[in-house]
Formats: structure tokens, C-alpha cells, sequence
């Protein structure tokens, strides 16, 4: 069948890296990522796997940091090459079910035993399992080699991970649950921070997909909270005033919309005070270094977006006594004491907001080049989120 | 002998209108037999000797004992002056307060007054930087009073050194600097540009608290002040000087001394900024050639360098000291002498070109805001009677309008930009919302008091500045001026005049009446 | 060896060389043309002025910049005078130090007379060689002054120049100060100013004394400063003796400008308190050592000056 592979190759690694300043779309093409006649995956040992069917896959940041050769040389012995990316996927079974990939490779995926009974993928305080058992290395669907991924028209999916949707759930909202899980985590961590207070201010950095949806789930989570967000083009603006945020500001004037909100002084670069929390939803040096300064003194930092390598001056979170927290997938949260599943509360949340919005285009998988180079450019082209559309495919 | 201004019809024949385009001027033409330029009178002759007239000003005050007179050992001497917003562009040295101040301090160097404070009055404008200081008051004075600590600048923060010397039948509180309120004598000197300027407002605004300019400098106030520049029509004036009876009856006694200045703004080679295009020498117009080409391929930065570096050859056209009032009547007749231009009748639309200065950003950027303020604040206001421009009118000005701001002297309109004019461009809403978050927020008052910056609620008084404008005008647009920028202002943007003048068709018709100010130079249209 | 190499030339006499004189017959002594009768027109002919003004922006100002550094104050003092279309002629008054004042002062003085500024100079000092009599009127468009009797030659020269609209730099103390301490002031300048009507200005030069001092043998390279006052005019009654006293106050009035400040220096002048300037009316050690003391208040003359920090002026 023809889906998208990415191998691992050095040289093209490199060549993306080079090309990707120049041209999104260039590097796509010397990149590692390639359509090929990728052979069926066998079926993984074991009980509870079930052919799931592609309808929507989106392309998240960490695909694209792979694709054009940034990702971080952590993730090489986590992942196991080559294999077929895509991990934002809504779909169907066999029997015709709609369901919603939770794309991490759990305990129950792998034979081990969970840390606790009904424990979601995600959670756990040893992630030996992800790289040991029956299956190759791999963090989450999308990144193993035995399982196959979404960007395909179909791969399989163990039962642990899948959610069922309800009827008047359209794909292309449901395609947004597994950033909105990932968003309501964060904002979970946000509310059950010690640093946050009630009627506390919440500054959210970046607003593409992973920062719109956190405005809303915080809103969700913390209904009482000023939030402060910042993004650089007009309709992220824009909807990020129809998710939640009481204050949105182009990217420059957040830390002066946060000192606005927080009444602190600004002193050189730094506030006086700042916001509890800050969710960083962009993920490089100069966002991380502007969450440590706007956050106040003993606040938090929630890593949100993947950094990869940054390089950073810590003398801010050494002296305001910041919490900087990173904030990966979901799994059980304790919301008012009580355990739900992350994913739950995301398909509750993708409803409220009408997730559909941040959809903006789908592609067919042959024309993966324009989908990421679309992707990449996805602000500025005034898009949110990009996904490829397989439902013709299977 | 210098020529009064006057109005020009435009025929066929009139050559294109020199604008104002913020540090850069460009040449727009204006249609024919339906538009009309207001002429600025030509700068007249300065006193020929400064030094003696300042002296007969001293010793034959109006009103008033000879300050000789009011000197004695061991009293209390207070002397304040205007700040860095006077003169644009700044006076070359020596500054006339200089001048003024060191002739009071010779009289009172002679009757033996030891405890004397020189307070630079400036409101809630930023505190001025050292060379400015110098430059409005000479070494010789910074020099001797400043290691001291006799030199300073008002503080209306500074709430321990504020006193309430009493209140108005308005219920308006005057609270001033508590040296001032306790001196025995207060001795004035400032520069008066524009018929603004001057009177009670000197003192009352200048060294006044913040609760005590509210009464005064909000929206109410400023939509009723028909105009800024006649002093018998502005709600503004009135409510100050109504405080300034209270300060007259209730405050310690003040010398006020005013001194007017002509026109003549800017020397070689930008002189022929001030001269009528048709009298443009070749010289005139290949350095207007030279200059403009210059300025437009220099960087802004690079620019605004140089037309601030500007100092201006004024001379002063008169000096007159004594009791507050009756000094100010003298002096507006002064002023108006130089501005006064007679207009019949009012147009469809004013044009007019903003400059690369106000009276709030002296060696310092022109942030929208101040565009704003420049365009429907001060130059809108330049009338007596009514408006240039007939209500529902349009006005448009040239101006680049970037989104550039000085963040050492304007913090808080950066802010003001961001959130307040994101939320509205309503003076009353904003007062009610916005202004007191403004005026009370903590770091705008440690810039205030500590750096170089305009107090948090300014940008609300430079809005305010406008607010008679905003509402009498149907339309407002900018020409070449960034179109985000612009739109949040509340304003219409547009590429060129032509693009302007279709623009405001919608409002004004096909073929719509238009008056033009021209300046450099400053006019006060007397409509008829 | 030059002896030798010369001895060809000595074949050749009159005319190349000087003829002798024979005997019983007498030359006839030349009136002198030096001293207070150097006669100096040739200096103000143009290309003289054009020489001069090259001298000025060159030699003069590397050798008073690497010796002196003069700071100078109190210009805005001048602005009435000069901007105007064409400034009228005036006097500039200074006490005076040292050889390096005439040098300081011409830089200092406003272009708008330095161009037709005329130097009163001592005849003995600047005028007693050809060479040195050359070089003065040229570079400093001095002229000289028998200062031992103020010849009425001298004045109408003077009265004369200023009508030909030259202003002059005229040290009324009449001559270098022997100590350090100022001297009287001599009646000229302002005799001058009250016949003609000429605004003199009073100018305190502080520094030089210590630079390049009466008796110094080389300089020593320092700081100096310059401050002019305002511009004093005779009254229309007044007599020449209380112009001169005006004036003479008014320098020490600058002088005490200069090491204090103007507020205290006008306070100390309404009171008749300035402190003097022609020193204590002691001898010997102790007017030196008053002196010394008056020097160490000075901002200038030290070749290291320390560094004013001015407070917040916001501050109270």
C-alpha cells in the first residue's frame, strides 16, 4: 500500500535541515519523508489489536520537526526507523466503528503490566515498556516500526488505545481530540499547580494548535482565570478570543499585556511579578526565555511545545524560583480529586468549541509536499491545523 | 516689514502645497477653484533689545509691585518655568526662560534672598533629561542649583509635597506643589507659542497633582473647549481659571512673566519650509529637491535624528510680567498679532500636514497616539469662533502613522495602544473603563517619577486632546499612514490625496470645498 | 671643515657682502621700528587676514589645544551682540595670566570678531625683535602698547581701529601677573569703551597662570577655561573710573562664577563679598600660600581634572 515513510537516513536529515530556512516545501523533498509502496504491517503479537482505517490524520509539530531534520537526537534509540508518522488520527475498525487514536503504546499494547489497574497508556513513572517487549522501540503510534501509523490507510491500533465516538461527532472535529487531550493536560497541570490561584493570571505563549486549544481547556479547567495569550497573526488572534483568552496581544506584547494584567513592573527584559502560570506552546529559546521571565516568582512554567535543542539562559529561573514543568501526552488526570482520562474530557472539550474550526485544509496523502509545506507555513498562510484525508483511500 | 497671513484660492496655476509627512514633506496639489490655503502671517521682528526689555519687564510689571520691590532677605522664592514641550522645535540657545530667570536671580542675588527654588513645571509630562534642563535654563543655572537640590522638577506624585491650597465653587480641588502652595513669592517664566499656553494654566497644570488636572483634562472638558487656542470658549480654561481665582485669592502671590515668540521655526537650510511655494527661489527648490530625496532614503531612525537636532532662531516678540490676568491679556493680544489669519467661512474638508514633532515628543518619536493628538488636538484646534471645517466635515492629514514608540519616555501608550484602543476610541468610554487603571498603575508612576517618562494617564489626555475633533468630524482620514495603524485610531487610511479626496466623497459629495493649513509655522484661522 | 669649505666665498665682497664704512664719514641712525612704533598695517591687508585665519585654525589651535584645553562659558551672554546682522565692534576685557591668554582668547572669541580682532600688546615683550614683532602682528594681529606710558598715539589708534569696525582684546591689568594674583585694573580699556561707546566685555581666564605662568621656563599642560560676562556699556553719566570698577568686579565676579557657581558668585557680588582677586594685602609666603589654596578650588590647571557626578536633579 502507498503511505508515507520516513527512513533513517543522515544525509537526507542534513539536507532537510539546510534546506528547511529556505524553503518548507524544498526540504519536504530532500527530506526523510517519502511515499513508497510500504509493505502491509503483520499483525503485532498479542491480544486486543484491531485494523484500524484511516479517515483524518493531521500533521503535528513534532512530524514537522522531524521532517525537516530538527528533531533531537534524544528520540533515536525511543523510536525505531523506518516507520510510517502520524499519531492525530480519527478513524474506523473493521466492524465499521468510528473511533479516536490515544496514539500512546502502553503497558496493555505491550504485554507489561500497568502500573495500576485501568491505567491509560500514558501513564506510568517508567517508560521501559516503550522500548521493550514484542515491539519494536517506539513512543507512541507513529513512531514504531511494527504498528504502522496514520499516515497510511490503515495500521493497527491496540484496544487500550482506542476511544469510540459518538455519532454526531464529525471526523474532522474528532481529528483535533489528541492535541486538545495534549492541551487539556497542560491545563490540568496548569490548575493543579501549587502556583496557581483562583482568579490567578494564565499567560498562554503561541497560538497554533497546541496554544488555541490549550486557551480552551484552561478556560475549561480554570473558569475563573484571567488568561493572557499572545500569537502573531491576525486569525489566531481572533480565535483565540473565541476560545477564552480575556486578553490577546501579538506575540511582542505579551510580556506587556501580562505586566497589563499583573499590575508588576517591568524591569529590563523581566516583570516584577507575572502570570502563575505560563503555558508555552511554542517551544524554542525565545518563547521558554520569555515564559521564565513573565512568570512570577515561584510560578510555573508549563513546556507545552516540543523545544528540541535550545539554548538558554537559566539566571531568570534561578532567581524567580520558576517551576519549569514539561508537559508530554496525557493519560489519567485528577480533576476535583476525581481520576478521568485525559481523552475524555478532550472529546467533551472538542465538542464545546466546535474543534472543526481549527481545521483548515486536508490533503490526499499524494500531495503530502503541499500538506507540510502548507503545515509548516500554517500561521502565516493563516491556517491552524493541516491533515490528510485517506477516507478515499481505503 | 513681515506680511500678514492671508487666505490663497487655488487656481490652475497655484503650484502643488508643501505637507508635512511626519520627518519627511512631500508636494501635494489641491483642486483647483474649490480649495482654498491659509496662509500663516510672515514671523515678526523680535525686540531689538532683549536684555533691556526683560529688565523694564521686571521693573514696571502690569498690576503688580516691581519685583525689586517684592524682594527681601529671608523669604520663601519660588521660580517655576515651562518644560521641554515649549518651544517646537526647541529655541536655539539661550532659551528665553534662561534669559528671564537669570534676571530675576540677579534682583534677587541683590536684595539678599538666600532660599530660592527653581521647579520646572511640568505637570505630568516626563521629567526632563539633563541636557534638556541645560538647554532651556543654561549651565549657569543647572550648574548652581542643581548639586544643591534647588533644581528639580515637579513631582505630582509625590504626594507628601503636594498641598490643597483650596476649592473652586465647582467643587474642583486645587492641589498644587506644596513649595509652591508655602512660598512667599512665585515667579513664573514661560514661553508663550501658542495662545494655549499661559494665563493661570501656567501653574495650575504645571505644578498640579494628578486628581487636580482630572478636573479638567477629560473628555467632557475637551469636547466643550471651542477652541484650545480661545481661551474665552474652552471649558478647559474656564475650570482653570476658576483654580487660578482660588490660587489668586488663597495661594501665595505669583510674578507671572510671559514671553511670546515669533515664527520664524526653522533656520537655513529648512527655511524654506516657512516661505510660499511660489516664491521659491531656484536655492529654495533645489534644497527642497536635496533635502526631501535625502530624507526619504534615510533610514526613519536617521531622519527623525536630524529634524530633531532642528533649534529654531526665534525671537521674542514680547515680554510682559506682573499679575497673572492682566499679564495674559496683554500676552495673548502678543500671540495673536503673530497667528491671527482672517477666514471667511468653512469648507467641506481640511487638509493639513502633521510634522515630525508635538508638544509630547520632543526629541522623541511620534507614536500614533500623538498623531492623533497633533492632527485633531492641536491643529484642528488652531481656530477661533468655528472650525475650519464644517461639522460632519472631513479632515485629512499626511503622516506615515508607524506603529513606533519610545518606550523610555512613552510607556504607557504603548499599552494604551495595545489595550485601549483595541477596545474602543471613545474618550468618555476609555475615561470611565481605562483611566484610572492607568493613572494609578504602579510602574508607569516609578517611570514617571524616577525615569523619563510621560505619567500612565497622558496617552488619555492626548486622546482626550482630540475628542472636540473627533466628534465634530464625519471622517478622518491619513494619508500614507499604515493601514492597521491608522484603522485602530479610528481613522481611514489612504495611499495618496487622490485616493483621500474619493474617500471622502462618500461624506462630502463630488465636489466638496477645501481649506488647507498650511504650516510650518503655526496660524489661528479667525472664521467668520 | 666649514672653514674650508667657506674659504671660496671669501674672495667675494661688496656688494656681496656688506660694504664698510670709510672713514670720517657718518651714517645716519634710522629711526627705530620697533617697540611701541612697529608699525603693523601690513598685518590687516588681506592676505594677511588670510595667513592669519590659516595660523588660527592650525598651529595655534594644535599648540593652545595640546597645552591649554580651554573650556569656554558664557557665550550665550553674547547671542544680543552677535546675532544680529552685522555685529558692532566690542572690547573684550580679560585679567591676565600668562602668554598663553592672548593665544586662548583668540580661539574662544565668537568668529564674528575674531576675524577683525586686533591684539593690544606689550611693546617690550612682543615687539622687541623683528622676528617677534612679525610673527605677533601676523599670527595675533597684535598691536603694540608702551605700557609704561599709555601714549596718546596708542589710543587713537585704538579709537581709530574700532571705527573701522576691529574689536579688541585688551588685557586692562597692563601686564602678566608677577604671582598669580590679579593687579588692578588700568583705566584704558574702559576709557576706550566710554569714549567710543563699545560694549566691553569682562572675561575671566582661569588656569593659565598655573599652565604657563609669569617666570615659568616651559610649560606645563593643563586644563584652562574661559568665561565670558555680559556685555558692560558706559552709562550716559557715567565716569571712566566707575566703568572701570564695573568692570573690574564683574571679572572678579566670573572668576568666583568659575570656582563656585553663578548664584553664589551674584549673591557674593550684591553683597560686596567676592572674594579678591588681587590677593590678600600680605607678602611673602603667605600671599603664595593663599594662592595655593585659591588654585586647589580651581577646575582648571591641573592636567587631571576629577569627575563631577551631577545628583538626580529629580531628587529632592
Amino acid at each position: 500500500m502507498k503511505a508515507l515513510q520516513i527512513r533513517r537516513s543522515v544525509r537526507r536529515f542534513g539536507m532537510a535541515r539546510l534546506t528547511s530556512p529556505l524553503s518548507p516545501s524544498g526540504a519536504v523533498r530532500v527530506g526523510p519523508v517519502e511515499l513508497t509502496d510500504v509493505s502491509e504491517p503483520a499483525r503485532p503479537p498479542g491480544p486486543g489489536w484491531h485494523r484500524f482505517e484511516t479517515s483524518l490524520a493531521g500533521i503535528c509539530g513534532s512530524d514537522l520537526s522531524l521532517i525537516d531534520g530538527h528533531a533531537s537526537s534524544y528520540f533515536d534509540d525511543w523510536v525505531s526507523f523506518p516507520f510510517v508518522p502520524g499519531h492525530e488520527v480519527v478513524g474506523r475498525l473493521e466492524d465499521g466503528r468510528r473511533v479516536v487514536l490515544e496514539p500512546v503504546l502502553g503497558h496493555a499494547a505491550r504485554g507489561a503490566v500497568p502500573p495500576w489497574p485501568d491505567a491509560a497508556p500514558g501513564d506510568g513513572h517508567d517508560y521501559a515498556h516503550l522500548v521493550t517487549g514484542p515491539l519494536e522501540p517506539g513512543i507512541q503510534t507513529g513512531f514504531c516500526c511494527s504498528t504502522g501509523g496514520g499516515w497510511s490507510p490503515w495500521f493497527w491500533a491496540h484496544e487500550s488505545q482506542l476511544h469510540f465516538l459518538p455519532d454526531h461527532m464529525p471526523d474532522e472535529r474528532a481529528v483535533l481530540v489528541e492535541p486538545i487531550a495534549g492541551a487539556v493536560h497542560g491545563a490540568v497541570m496548569a490548575a493543579n499547580s501549587p502556583t496557581e490561584r483562583r482568579n490567578g493570571v494564565i499567560a498562554v505563549l503561541g497560538a497554533g494548535t497546541m496554544g488555541l486549544a490549550s486557551i480552551a481547556a484552561v478556560r475549561q479547567q480554570i473558569p475563573d482565570g484571567l488568561i493572557v495569550a499572545g500569537g502573531r497573526y491576525p486569525h489566531q488572534l481572533t480565535l483565540a478570543k473565541e476560545f477564552g483568552a480575556d486578553v490577546v496581544t501579538d506575540g511582542g506584547g505579551l510580556a506587556r499585556a501580562v505586566r497589563r494584567a499583573t499590575g508588576s513592573h517591568r524591569i529590563g527584559a523581566a516583570l516584577s511579578g507575572g502570570a502563575d502560570v505560563v503555558i508555552d506552546a511554542v517551544g524554542s529559546s525565545e518563547s521558554i526565555s520569555g515564559a521564565i521571565t513573565m512568570a512570577r516568582p515561584g510560578g510555573t512554567v508549563v513546556l507545552l511545545g516540543m523545544p528540541a535543542e535550545v539554548s538558554l539562559d537559566l539566571t531568570a529561573l534561578w532567581h524567580r524560583q520558576v517551576n519549569l514543568r514539561g508537559c508530554y501526552t496525557y493519560g489519567t488526570e485528577l480533576v476535583n480529586g476525581q481520576p478521568v482520562r485525559t481523552f475524555d474530557i478532550a472529546v467533551q472539550l472538542a465538542d464545546m468549541i466546535g474543534a472543526e474550526r481549527l481545521l483548515s485544509a486536508t490533503y490526499p496523502l499524494e500531495r503530502h509536499v503541499d500538506a507540510l509545506a502548507h503545515a509548516a507555513a500554517a500561521g502565516r498562510r493563516g491556517a491552524v491545523k493541516i491533515a490528510f484525508d485517506l477516507r478515499g483511500a481505503n | 516689514m513681515p506680511r500678514p497671513g492671508f487666505v490663497l484660492e487655488v487656481d490652475r496655476s497655484t503650484p502643488p502645497m508643501l505637507f508635512w509627512h511626519g520627518e519627511r514633506f512631500s508636494l501635494e496639489r489641491l483642486p483647483a477653484d474649490r480649495s482654498r490655503v491659509i496662509y500663516p502671517p510672515e514671523p515678526l521682528e523680535g525686540l531689538r533689545d532683549v536684555e533691556g526689555a526683560i529688565s523694564h519687564a521686571l521693573e514696571n510689571p502690569i498690576d503688580m509691585d516691581p519685583l525689586r520691590a517684592l524682594l527681601r532677605p529671608g523669604m520663601v522664592l519660588t521660580i517655576c518655568f515651562d518644560d521641554v514641550s515649549l518651544s517646537l522645535p526647541k529655541m536655539r540657545r539661550p532659551d528665553s526662560r534662561q534669559r528671564v530667570i537669570e534676571a530675576v536671580l540677579d534682583l534677587a542675588a541683590e536684595a539678599g534672598v538666600d532660599d530660592v527654588h527653581i521647579i520646572a513645571a511640568l505637570g505630568l509630562h516626563r521629567r526632563m533629561h539633563d541636557h534638556e534642563l541645560r538647554h532651556v535654563l543654561g549651565d549657569r543655572i543647572v550648574d548652581a542649583f542643581g548639586p544643591i537640590g534647588a533644581l528639580y522638577q515637579h513631582d505630582a506624585e509625590d504626594h507628601e509635597n503636594l498641598t490643597v491650597v483650596g476649592t473652586t465653587d465647582h467643587g474642583e480641588v486645587l492641589e498644587i506643589n506644596r513649595r509652591v502652595a508655602e512660598s512667599d513669592l512665585v515667579v513664573y517664566a514661560n514661553v508663550n507659542q501658542v495662545a494655549m499656553d499661559g494665563g493661570w494654566k501656567s501653574l495650575v497644570t504645571g505644578v498640579a497633582s494628578y486628581r487636580c488636572l482630572s478636573h479638567h483634562h477629560n473628555p467632557e472638558s475637551l469636547r466643550n473647549t471651542r477652541s484650545l487656542m480661545d481661551r474665552h470658549h474652552s471649558a478647559l480654561h474656564h475650570s482653570i481659571w476658576r483654580l487660578g481665582a482660588v490660587l489668586r485669592d488663597q495661594g501665595p502671590p505669583v510674578f507671572q512673566v510671559e514671553t511670546t515668540i515669533n515664527t520664524d521655526a526653522f533656520p537655513s537650510p529648512f527655511d524654506f519650509l516657512s516661505k510660499r511655494e511660489w516664491e521659491w527661489t531656484a536655492r529654495d527648490r533645489a534644497t527642497y529637491l536635496a533635502t526631501s530625496a535625502s530624507l526619504n532614503r534615510l533610514p526613519r531612525r536617521a531622519a527623525r535624528k536630524i529634524m530633531h537636532s532642528i533649534e529654531a532662531p526665534y525671537a521674542m516678540t514680547g515680554i510682559n510680567a506682573g499679575f497673572t490676568e492682566s499679564v495674559h491679556e496683554r500676552t495673548l493680544a502678543d500671540v495673536y498679532r503673530q497667528h491671527l489669519v482672517e477666514v471667511e467661512g468653512q469648507t467641506d474638508i481640511l487638509t493639513m500636514g502633521i510634522p515630525f514633532i508635538s508638544p509630547y515628543n520632543p526629541d522623541s518619536i511620534m507614536n500614533p497616539i500623538l498623531v492623533m493628538c497633533m492632527g485633531l488636538g492641536y491643529m484642528f484646534n488652531m481656530y477661533r469662533n468655528k472650525p475650519l471645517v464644517r461639522e460632519g466635515g472631513v479632515v485629512i492629514m499626511t503622516h506615515p502613522t508607524y506603529r513606533d514608540f519610545n518606550p523610555v519616555h512613552h510607556p504607557s501608550y504603548i499599552d494604551f495602544f495595545d489595550e485601549v484602543l483595541t477596545d474602543t476610541t471613545d474618550p468618555v468610554v476609555m475615561s470611565e473603563k481605562w483611566e484610572k487603571k492607568y493613572a494609578e498603575d504602579e510602574w508607569y508612576r516609578h517611570l514617571y517619577r524616577t525615569g523619563n517618562a510621560y505619567h500612565g494617564v497622558h496617552p488619555f489626555y492626548a486622546w482626550y486632546w482630540g475628542a472636540h475633533g473627533q466628534q465634530w468630524a464625519g471622517r478622518v482620514i491619513i494619508v500614507g499612514g499604515d493601514p492597521s495603524t491608522v484603522r485602530r485610531l479610528g481613522f481611514t487610511p489612504a495611499s495618496t490625496m487622490a485616493d483621500a479626496f474619493e474617500l471622502a466623497s462618500d461624506v462630502v459629495g463630488r465636489s466638496p470645498t477645501i481649506s488647507h493649513l498650511h504650516v510650518p509655522s503655526v496660524l489661528v484661522a479667525d472664521v467668520t | 671643515m666649514i672653514k674650508a669649505a667657506s674659504r671660496p666665498l671669501a674672495k667675494y665682497g661688496f656688494p656681496w657682502r656688506a660694504p664698510t664704512v670709510p672713514r670720517g664719514v657718518e651714517v645716519p641712525e634710522k629711526p627705530s621700528t620697533l617697540g611701541p612704533d612697529y608699525d603693523t598695517d601690513w598685518a590687516r591687508r588681506p592676505s594677511s587676514v588670510l595667513m592669519r585665519a590659516a595660523l588660527i585654525a592650525g598651529p595655534i589651535r594644535m599648540l593652545t589645544v595640546a597645552l591649554a584645553r580651554p573650556e569656554v562659558l558664557g557665550l550665550d551672554r553674547l547671542t544680543d551682540l552677535q546675532r544680529v546682522a552685522e555685529p558692532e565692534p566690542v572690547i573684550f576685557a580679560p585679567d591676565h595670566h600668562s602668554h598663553l591668554d592672548t593665544m586662548v582668547m583668540i580661539r574662544a572669541i565668537p568668529a564674528v570678531w575674531r576675524r577683525d580682532l586686533v591684539v593690544a600688546a606689550a611693546a617690550d615683550y612682543f615687539f622687541d625683535r623683528r622676528w617677534k614683532a612679525a610673527f605677533s602682528a601676523l599670527a595675533l594681529n597684535a598691536i603694540p602698547i608702551d605700557r609704561e606710558a599709555t601714549g596718546r598715539r596708542s589710543a587713537e589708534l585704538f579709537r581709530d581701529l574700532l571705527e573701522e569696525g576691529h574689536s579688541l582684546l585688551i588685557y586692562p591689568e597692563g601686564g602678566r601677573s608677577p604671582d598669580g594674583w590679579g593687579q588692578p585694573f588700568k583705566g584704558g580699556a574702559a576709557y576706550l569703551a566710554s569714549r567710543t561707546g563699545t560694549p566691553i566685555i569682562p572675561v575671566h581666564i582661569e588656569g593659565t597662570g598655573a599652565v604657563f605662568g609669569k617666570g615659568m621656563r616651559r610649560p606645563r599642560p593643563g586644563r584652562t577655561r574661559v568665561v565670558f560676562g555680559r556685555p558692560l556699556r558706559a552709562g550716559p553719566d557715567e565716569s571712566t573710573r566707575h566703568l572701570n570698577q564695573r568692570l573690574e568686579t564683574e571679572v572678579a565676579r566670573l572668576a568666583e562664577e568659575s570656582v563656585s557657581d553663578s548664584w553664589s558668585a551674584a549673591r557674593a557680588a550684591a553683597a560686596g563679598s567676592l572674594p579678591t582677586r588681587t590677593g590678600p594685602a600680605v607678602s611673602g609666603w603667605r600671599r603664595s600660600w593663599l594662592l595655593a589654596e585659591r588654585r586647589r578650588a580651581e577646575v582648571s590647571g591641573r592636567s587631571s581634572r576629577p569627575q563631577r557626578s551631577w545628583p538626580d536633579l529629580g531628587q529632592r
